[in-house]
């Protein structure tokens, strides 16, 4: 199961945990390195918000489950302008902040995907388009 | 006696912020292709396959503006369209320097220009519609139809543009390029814009470079930005 594979993948960074949390991507590009064909879910809580150009970052940490440690993946999203357009503020998600995540998975199987929703505690959802027609 | 011709008349406004048709970008990345030279054919191949694959080169990686025509063509974001006496501008969203000028001034493009990515650019205005005569734009500026999929034009392109309003808020940019390195002849497309004055649109200030660093102090206490070493590990960057 992909979702399984996954998460196999995911390392444990605790210990340099500071790069995984600041690292955000370089560049915009093509979606392409991420499967859209298998969209995943997880719930877990922001650690970081990289909300910068060109590219937005949320680092994420998913629920702790069967007392597995915590294992932190990286969600890229669309950039600050777009989602600003969208109904977004800087302040939409905030470290600490606890939601499920919709995304698409690194098609290479590193701990991160493109963000494609979010559903608050409230039920409230956050996502974005690039033209208020598609909202 | 009072003569109204249709030269004389105010050319429409297009100020205010556009919004690209990406969904059309996409239609026509398989509908519209651009007529490549035999040689250019297999590169472009190889970036469609690579793309599919999940291995997208990255027309985009290293920060630059788009360049012309890939600003009008592949943009995924918004620009402001200004008009001021003499010229208009185009100020995009993201990466430093997105910038057009199209001179309105009457002025010839310059005998010995400095290439630069998105050109010089003069326009002048035929009723409603501004036509725009773009030159001298830098070698390596791409020719793309996706932010995967594009070759550098490799000099002596030439872009014609006609703005116009196909409704009130939808801007359509009829391009014709011509690149005889690459094209093995004009390709012609059209791309679509959108504005929503109700939803006061802004467009941001948008340093792509922002994304290799983050915030940090200096010797003094001062906030400035520092780089950031490549790690393995939580990055979402793709290799080119």
């Amino acid at each position: 199961m992909r979702k399984a594979k996954v998460l196999r993948k995911i390392v444990f960074v605790a210990a340099v945990l500071t790069f995984a949390l600041s690292r955000t991507a370089s560049a915009h590009h093509s979606g392409a390195a991420y499967d859209m064909d298998y969209p995943q879910t997880l719930e877990g809580t922001v650690k970081t918000v990289n909300w910068t150009n060109p590219h937005i970052t949320f680092v994420i940490e998913p629920d702790a489950k069967d007392g597995k440690p915590a294992e932190t993946l990286v969600f890229e999203v669309s950039s600050p302008g777009v989602l600003t357009r969208s109904g977004w503020t800087k302040h939409s998600l905030q470290p600490g902040d606890h939601a499920v995540f919709h995304y698409a998975p690194l098609r290479d199987g590193r701990p991160g995907g493109f963000l494609m929703k979010v559903t608050l505690p409230d039920g409230k959802e956050l996502s974005f388009s690039f033209s208020p027609t598609e909202q | 006696m009072s003569v109204v011709s249709r030269a004389w008349a105010a050319p429409p406004d297009l100020d205010g912020v556009w919004l690209p048709d990406v969904k059309d970008q996409k239609r026509q990345e398989k509908e519209n292709v651009p007529p490549w030279m035999p040689a250019v054919q297999p590169q472009i191949a190889h970036l469609a396959a690579e793309e599919k694959a999940g291995r997208p080169f990255l027309v985009l990686s290293h920060c630059l503006p788009h360049g012309m025509p890939s600003w009008m063509v592949i943009t995924h974001n918004a620009f402001e369209w200004l008009t001021t006496p003499g010229r208009i501008t185009l100020l995009g969203e993201v990466d430093g320097n997105r910038m057009r000028r199209i001179y309105t001034d009457g002025r010839p493009h310059p005998e010995d220009p400095d290439p630069t990515l998105h050109g010089h650019s003069i326009g002048h205005w035929e009723g409603d519609v501004l036509t725009v005569d773009t030159t001298a734009v830098a070698p390596q500026a791409y020719v793309a139809i996706s932010e995967a999929v594009g070759v550098p034009n490799d000099g002596d392109m030439r872009i014609v543009e006609r703005f116009h309003l196909a409704a009130a808020n939808v801007l359509h940019d009829d391009l014709e390029i011509t690149a005889p390195k690459v094209l093995t002849g004009p390709w012609k497309t059209t791309r679509i814009f959108r504005r929503y004055p109700d939803r006061h649109y802004e467009i941001t200030e948008g340093e792509c470079e922002q994304g290799d660093l983050v915030t940090g102090k200096d010797q003094f206490g001062n906030d400035i930005f520092v780089s950031h070493p490549q790690n393995p590990d939580g990055s979402v960057r793709t290799a080119k």
